[in-house]
């Protein structure tokens, strides 16, 4: 029977096959583009890079020369982990809430839920600000992290909504009336199903703070230096290099991250059998 | 009236079946949007009801503007297109890469993800540089199809709505893929080997079985990759150019530059309007699909 | 698997570590604190590594910098109106004139800038002082194009086919659009001329762009012409870029760059002496030198032969601008060059 479709068969392979790698060198293109110059031992961004060097390496890892990229890297990842953290478990919560209200007014909720998304972040940061003043607040890291949070929850909204979906009533019924109790099934059924979904929404929540510009530059203050707005000065005014090898410790130690998190399951895995 | 009534009904059925109260788990998320989105979508909307710059008299004329001027709704419409085309081309891509991953050995799938996320590890001031390097005149994309034969003379993507899209769908793919293969990596395979095993074509697969159970994810994907590359300023402005004009850049230019706030504001509520009503679309389409 | 790499446990562990580390205030101000808002990139690294240093040596004043653009200063401070984000401004002279405009700053009290006397006085006002004098030009690339003589050469095809353009957004934008639309017949308040002579040239020129993205585009070589000021020239010069600086024919622009202390300052004492640290001679004198290549505006500082200018006294040669008649007009223009350009 499976004869019938060979030419339609090879076809699709060709066809999902073509545009795979297209999506894929979209993908990595831009990535290897940036590796590659930050190797370079010439003093500005160029590609094809000339020559080849670990300085621009040596001199982001220097104190004495990045110190205050350091200091911004740490204000924002932690400001990325406070406004990721929280809004994976309250936009978590909020989906499970979500999935039980399919008519029009959960839909407008869940609408209303994806406007941060959308509404332009240079505006928000503006009336945050404008808000935080009449109210004789001045920014704090604090301010900071919440202005940051209302922009990246939706995220998190949005991919556990979807794992969600896949969550029939039936296999919560039937864990019910096996007698399970509600924390039971939660933790043994609606968890493991949506948990890809929170994980993938708390990583683009987390990269979505980290590469926030706007509403950090409204929010943030000269304590509270955030590294993309650094970055940004670094690579109009001078193509510094060091921008470069930045996104190569970055991709660099997030392979290290989950090669690492590959074989703690894996051995986890090994020992539970 | 029956949709509403089965909404009822659906409603009274989850309340006797969830002894304790729910709102306790939409209560966090929903304070923190009253308070720290709708306060100041409220202020903007107050912002926007002034007629001058000075905001000294109130008045509908910076909306009047905004509306009246086929320059601005051109501006509207070309934001709006080139979010749909940037949906349309992660789409594809997006799928093509769920096809893939459904039949990758878990190693495979592990490296995949990876590959998938590199784009978002990339901060968007670098990842604009990366991108004149592959786009322009004798850049990567030239200089290769030169070497194909598929063009006589070097050509430039830079400042083409084509060459912004293609870059915009390097950092929106993660956001088509992540939720996508969330749901994709659930589907259960031995359905997909049913349905070869009843003499389904792949692509017949595709259309009945995989695109369906996908639908939630595919419908996330979209919502996210439309709401952020219709907002995404530095992209547009750096990549597009001064001569591609979207509503980012205006909001920039009169809350930035020349301090018109009333009329930035116009802008954004207009923008956030017109993405929310598309939004609105493709959830309904969504629904209809898996429906 | 999915799981392999989104660990749930791991996942919701750190979830939840995060929002237990919760959100919390920053430490008290020390007293010895001066907030300054600072340009991103090179301005503010030269101030953290010379001004800095200089003002905790002279008077145990610690400098914390804000990095904000002119435009972006301006906009912080009018919305946290009131309740000042830091205590010194620092602009070019159309958001300087439009802050002036807004009321934003307060008067200074020359007695206790030490150096003031050291100023070019015509740049001196009750609100204002200058910190660094800005020269606007041509930018080329004499690798790939010869020198061009002035601002009328840009519109020749062989020019204008590497010219990135950029709109009038910057000051320096602004100014040399200026300058281009009087070749043409306008004035400082006319720039319809200019705007006909790009609208001619625009299927031909290389790029019409954002400011920050012009240097990646001529270090990339997707335009080899472009107007900006010496200190940017200088600086992508040393990093090793073919590029080098044209004085037009009518001229090039100059302008200062000026500080100012925030109307609601908290630290206006400290703001006070940061100023003076700024303008002192040693300090005026490490910002001349590359890496940084500002232009400086102490007298007693002997120019560095590598400047556009042999003196400050120089800059009467040079074109000027009265941007309290630009920034009223600005906000048309910004919207007649979108449309002009719009593809």
């Amino acid at each position: 029977m499976r004869r019938i479709h060979a030419p339609a068969d090879a076809l699709y392979a060709a066809v999902v096959g073509l545009l795979g790698l297209i999506a894929l060198a979209i993908l990595v293109g831009p990535v290897l583009v940036v590796l590659a110059v930050s190797f370079t031992s010439e003093p500005s961004l160029r590609f094809p890079p000339q020559g080849f060097s670990l300085r621009w390496y040596a001199a982001l890892i220097d104190p004495a020369q990045s110190g205050h990229i350091h200091e911004a890297a740490l204000n924002s990842v932690t400001v990325a982990l406070r406004a990721a953290g929280v809004a994976t478990l309250v936009s978590g919560a909020a989906a499970l809430w979500l999935r039980t209200r399919s008519g029009p007014a959960g839909r407008a909720v869940d609408l209303a839920f994806m406007s941060p998304l959308v509404l332009p972040m240079l505006s928000f940061g503006l009336a945050a600000l404008i808000l935080l003043t009449t109210i004789r607040v001045r920014p704090t890291l604090f301010w900071l992290s919440a202005g940051h949070l209302v922009v990246v929850a939706p995220y998190v909204l949005r991919t556990t909504a979807a794992s969600l979906s896949q969550l029939g009533q039936p296999l919560l019924d039937s864990s019910a009336s096996l007698g399970a109790s509600r924390l039971y099934t939660f933790r043994r059924i609606t968890l493991p199903i949506i948990a890809p979904g929170l994980a993938a929404g708390a990583f683009l929540a987390f990269m979505a703070s980290m590469d926030n510009v706007p509403v950090s530059l409204f929010l943030s203050s000269a304590r509270t230096d955030m590294l993309p707005i650094r970055l940004w000065g670094m690579i109009e005014s001078s193509l510094d290099v060091r921008v470069a090898a930045a996104s190569g410790v970055l991709v660099v130690s997030t392979t290290l991250l989950l090669l690492a998190m590959n074989r703690l399951v894996n051995l986890s895995r090994r020992i539970s059998r | 009236m029956t949709a509403a009534a089965s909404d009822l009904r659906a409603g009274a059925v989850a309340r006797l079946r969830l002894s304790p109260p729910e709102w306790p788990l939409v209560a966090p998320l929903g304070l923190i949007f009253v308070g720290f989105f709708l306060a100041p979508l409220a202020l903007l909307v107050w912002t926007s009801m002034h007629a001058d710059a000075e905001m000294t008299r109130l008045g509908p004329e910076s909306w009047m503007r905004f509306l009246g001027d086929p320059f601005y709704l051109k501006v509207a419409a070309d934001t709006l297109l080139l979010g749909l085309k940037t949906v349309a081309l992660t789409l594809v891509l997006g799928v093509a890469i769920g096809l893939i991953f459904l039949e990758a050995s878990p190693a495979q799938r592990t490296a995949l993800l990876f590959i998938i996320i590199l784009p978002l590890l990339l901060s968007v001031v670098v990842r604009t540089f990366a991108w004149i390097v592959i786009l322009g005149s004798e850049g990567v994309v030239s200089n290769a199809a030169l070497a194909l034969g598929l063009t006589s003379a070097p050509f430039s993507l830079l400042q083409t709505e084509l060459g912004l899209i293609i870059s915009l769908a390097q950092i929106e793919l993660p956001l088509m893929l992540l939720p996508l293969l969330s749901v994709m990596g659930r589907i259960d395979p031995n359905l997909l080997d049913a349905s070869r095993a009843l003499g389904a074509s792949r692509w017949r697969t595709l259309w009945r079985v995989i695109l369906p159970l996908s639908a939630p994810g595919l419908t996330a994907g979209c919502l996210l990759v439309f709401a952020s590359s219709t907002a995404a300023f530095i992209s547009q402005s750096v990549i597009g150019g001064g001569r591609l004009i979207y509503m980012p850049l205006v909001i920039w230019q009169q809350s930035i530059v020349v301090y018109n706030w009333p009329f930035a504001a116009v802008v954004s509520l207009c923008l956030l309007i017109s993405v929310l009503g598309v939004i609105g679309v493709i959830h309904w389409l969504g629904r209809r699909v898996r429906a | 698997m999915t799981r392999h790499l989104f660990n749930r446990r791991a996942v919701l562990g750190g979830a939840a570590a995060a929002t237990g580390v919760a959100l919390s205030g920053l430490p008290a101000r020390a007293s010895g604190d001066v907030i300054a808002a600072i340009y991103p990139g090179s301005w503010e690294e030269a101030f953290r590594s010379i001004v800095g240093p200089a003002l905790t040596e002279a008077s145990g004043v610690n400098l914390e910098l804000d990095p904000l653009y002119a435009v972006d200063q301006i906009a912080k401070a009018r919305a946290a109106r009131g309740l000042a984000p830091f205590d010194v401004f620092v602009l070019d002279p159309g958001p300087a004139a439009s802050g002036m405009e807004m009321g934003l700053y307060q008067p200074l009290d020359m007695s206790k800038l030490s150096n003031a006397a050291k100023l070019p006085q015509v740049f001196v006002d009750d609100f204002s002082i200058p910190v660094a004098a800005q020269v606007v030009g041509i930018a080329y690339n004499p690798t790939k194009v010869a020198k061009p003589a002035g601002w009328a050469d840009l519109f020749k095809p062989e020019f204008a086919s590497r010219l990135g353009l950029t709109g009038f957004q910057t000051t320096f934008g602004t100014t040399s659009l200026i300058e281009i639309s009087k070749i043409f017949g306008g004035s400082e308040t006319d720039v319809a001329p200019a705007m006909e002579k790009i609208k001619e040239i625009l299927p031909q020129v290389a790029a019409v762009a954002q400011p920050s993205a012009m240097a990646g585009l001529f270090q990339q070589g997707q335009i080899d012409l472009m107007y900006t000021n010496t200190q940017t020239v200088a600086t992508l010069k040393g990093r090793g870029v073919d590029i080098e600086f044209a004085v037009p024919e009518t001229g090039a622009i100059a302008f200062v760059t000026t500080m100012h202390i925030v109307k609601d300052a908290e630290n206006v004492e400290n703001a006070y002496k940061y100023l003076d640290t700024v303008i002192s001679a040693g300090v005026q004198d490490k910002l001349m030198q590359a890496p940084f290549n500002f232009i400086p505006v102490n007298g007693d500082v002997d120019l560095l032969d590598t400047l556009p200018m042999a003196s400050l006294d120089e800059m009467n040669g040079f074109v000027r601008h009265d941007w309290t008649k630009i920034n009223p007009l600005r906000p048309g223009w910004i919207e007649q060059f979108n449309r002009e350009v719009a593809a």
